[in-house]
């Protein structure tokens, strides 16, 4: 084993870890959404893009700074992420599980399409922090925006779970996930608490597309369906309904993805990552932190 | 009186009918359609073509439509039918279109569409046995090279790559004679990207002596490059070439100045020379290198330029292909004597196909395009190179 091949490979686990904390933050997002529901939302990754757009919207129309176009982009996939939940969940009957499920996929080729429609297909610039520093660890190069992704990422989950654990609206968030018939018994908003996991989901959503964006330097709509299949692939990993097992699963996909183009190159990269997901179905169906309790 | 009064109405009658008859002539239409992508990601192109052909054809009317073989004019109506870049779609719409009174049509956007499409329509002409779709298409913007072989009835206005790339590089052996090594970077899942790399730019390179000293591939949604940058900033090559598309073009011109890597020279696909890449990354692409058929270089294309811009388009390689084709089949309609009815509409399709199969040389907006023999064309063209938020003329090899 020579020494380039060592320090590609740390290299890429690196960068790769560094940059599954957007996939991480995907994935918390559909895991959340299920936990509360018990559906999963499709449309939640183009959701999380077209918020990133509102962001842009702002930084090409009055030159924003990085942090209002981050903080816009997430406010505006919080809001996104509403509408969807008013569209696709709030009205369709619960016992026809596949009404939902279909009107969020409807719902995913809607803003696809509008995405594009408005951008003409064209990539857009999308402001970047750090994206000339580097951190030069001997021959092993961190990049300065991945780190700060990475911290972005790890502040967001901070706060979310400040919020489910510290929180009166975190208590009911949970109580609803766990037995939603009781939490209702209790005098809790069911319908709202759904509402507002909707909201949170999309502004984490709006974070990893806004950290994605930042970390490429450049926004365009085709980055829709990697959000979606990436953030689906991340829950199964780590575990439907399970916050931690979504951060898990998203730091081993993204090393994973590295690991697999550094040693068998592009082509072949996402045939290890789906085999990857196709032995966690077929040995692990519950992820790595599924839980088998079930609920009323 | 009696006499008199059935000679004044008579006159008034033939008159009528004479006026009438004018009248008629001049409501004349024949259609010509477009077709491409003018949805979805690479959206923009179709959309270009679409306003250079809608712009293009108003300018045809304007100066009087075309003239019929019974010497009446006509003029040309035209629309712009969507495939999303999809081979399935494609088919689906050609069939639709040549079900309609079109006379011919041109597209489409994708190479990766042209190549199933151009495999239902009749490969050869006069065949019996082969039942293939006998209808011409003039193909402005799918570049990949030699797909006009698959048909008779295809007809292409796209520069030849292989043309373009051998003259590049030689170009560049003569400016920059310290420069031995290059490196590749390609866009391993678009087709024509692929086929550029490996089927032309990387040919073009050797030939001229670059030692390739490594390759990188990526995929057209990939968002991180380091991997690839990595290799390629060990390699220290003199010259990158990058045959991608503008979205990932953008992202690995990004990691490459992060991971400082400076090639003496940087060359780009020829449909990065757009917009689009200026608009996505403008500071890490600046001094670019790539050919293109098309270039805002004398008052025609200015003028072209101008007008597909009055429409909501950009005049680029592609687009300038589809002005052109307007303006080729408006000549080659206007030799071939077409009836433009409905009776005629299968001899008509098959008189433009002949008019196109006899052009041996046809009207660019640089200057002369060659028609070769199998209906590929052999077009001027220049280098170009991203200066400020433009591309500008670096090399003119016709000059």
């Amino acid at each position: 084993m020579d020494y380039f091949f060592i320090i590609d490979f740390v290299q890429s686990l690196a960068d790769g870890l560094l940059f599954g904390t957007t996939y991480a933050l995907i994935g918390i997002g559909f895991t959340l959404i299920f936990g509360v529901m018990r559906k999963l939302n499709l449309a939640y990754g183009a959701a999380a893009l077209a918020g990133t757009y509102v962001g842009l919207g702002l930084f090409l129309t009055f030159n924003a700074p990085p942090f209002v176009v981050f903080l816009a982009s997430a406010i505006g996939a919080g809001l996104i992420g509403l509408v969807v939940y008013y569209c696709c969940f709030r009205f369709t009957p619960e016992a026809h599980p596949m009404a939902s499920l279909l009107a969020s996929v409807g719902m995913l080729l809607f803003l696809e399409e509008m995405m594009t429609h408005v951008s003409h297909g064209m990539p857009h610039p999308y402001p970047s922090v750090l994206s000339g520093a580097t951190l030069e660890l001997g021959d092993i190069w961190i990049r300065g925006d991945l780190l700060f992704v990475f911290g972005i990422c790890v502040v967001a989950m901070a706060l979310l779970f400040w919020l489910l654990y510290r929180t009166p609206l975190g208590l009911a968030t949970r109580a609803v996930s766990q037995q939603p018939r009781a939490a209702q018994l209790c005098g809790i908003d069911s319908a709202r608490v759904n509402a507002l996991t909707f909201v949170i989901a999309g502004v984490l959503g709006g974070t990893a597309g806004a950290m994605t964006a930042a970390a490429v330097g450049i926004l365009s709509p085709i980055i829709a369906t990697g959000l979606t299949v990436k953030g689906l692939i991340v829950v199964v990993i780590g575990g439907l309904g399970s916050i931690p097992g979504a951060i898990i699963g998203g730091l081993l996909v993204g090393a994973a993805e590295n690991i697999f183009l550094l040693l068998r190159g592009v082509t072949e990269r996402d045939i290890y990552v789906m085999l990857l997901l196709f032995l966690f179905l077929t040995l692990r169906p519950g992820g790595l932190f599924g839980s088998a309790a079930t609920r009323d | 009186m009696k006499l008199k009064s059935l000679i004044t109405a008579g006159m008034i009658s033939a008159s009528a009918l004479a006026l009438s008859s004018a009248a008629f002539a001049a409501d004349k239409t024949v259609r010509i359609v477009g077709f491409g992508a003018s949805s979805g990601v690479v959206g923009i192109f179709g959309q270009n073509s679409g306003a250079a052909m809608s712009a293009a054809f108003e300018k045809i009317n304007a100066e009087g439509g075309i003239t019929l073989a019974d010497g009446s004019k006509a003029m040309i109506e035209t629309e712009y039918y969507d495939d999303r870049c999809n081979a399935e779609e494609g088919i689906s719409v050609l069939r639709r279109i040549a079900s309609t009174d079109a006379l011919v049509a041109i597209g489409p956007t994708c190479s990766n569409v042209a190549e199933p499409l151009f495999g239902i329509l009749q490969a050869k002409v006069d065949d019996a046995g082969d039942t293939g779709l006998q209808f011409p298409v003039f193909t402005d913007v799918a570049i990949k090279g030699g797909l006009a072989g698959i048909s008779e009835w295809v007809f292409r206005n796209t520069p030849s790559e292989a043309k373009m790339y051998d003259d590049l590089f030689a170009w560049i052996r003569e400016t920059y004679p310290d420069a031995k090594t290059i490196y590749g970077g390609v866009e391993e899942d678009f087709a024509h990207s692929r086929f550029t790399w490996y089927s032309v730019m990387k040919t073009a390179a050797e030939a001229h002596g670059f030692e390739l000293v490594g390759e990188a591939q990526w995929l057209l949604n990939d968002t991180n490059f380091s991997n690839q940058a990595r290799g390629m900033r060990r390699a220290e090559p003199d010259v990158v070439a990058i045959s991608a598309h503008p979205f990932t073009s953008c992202g690995m011109l990004r990691e490459m100045a992060r991971q400082k890597i400076q090639p003496k020279v940087l060359v780009g696909l020829t449909s990065s020379s757009s917009l689009e890449t200026l608009s996505g990354c403008a500071n890490e692409a600046q001094g670019i290198i790539i050919p293109t058929s098309f270039a805002p270089v004398n008052d025609e294309a200015k003028a072209a330029a101008e007008a597909v811009a009055a429409k909501g388009g950009a005049l680029d390689l592609h687009s300038a292909a589809a002005w052109e084709n307007a303006m080729i089949l408006r000549d080659v309609i206007n030799a071939a004597g077409i009836e433009g009815t409905p009776d005629t509409l299968e001899a008509d399709r098959r008189k433009i196909r002949d008019g196109l199969a006899a052009l041996t040389t046809a009207h660019g907006l640089l200057g002369e395009n060659k028609r070769m023999p199998d209906g590929e064309a052999v077009k001027p063209y220049v280098f170009v190179h991203a200066q400020g938020n433009a591309w500008e003329v670096v090399h003119n090899p016709g000059s």
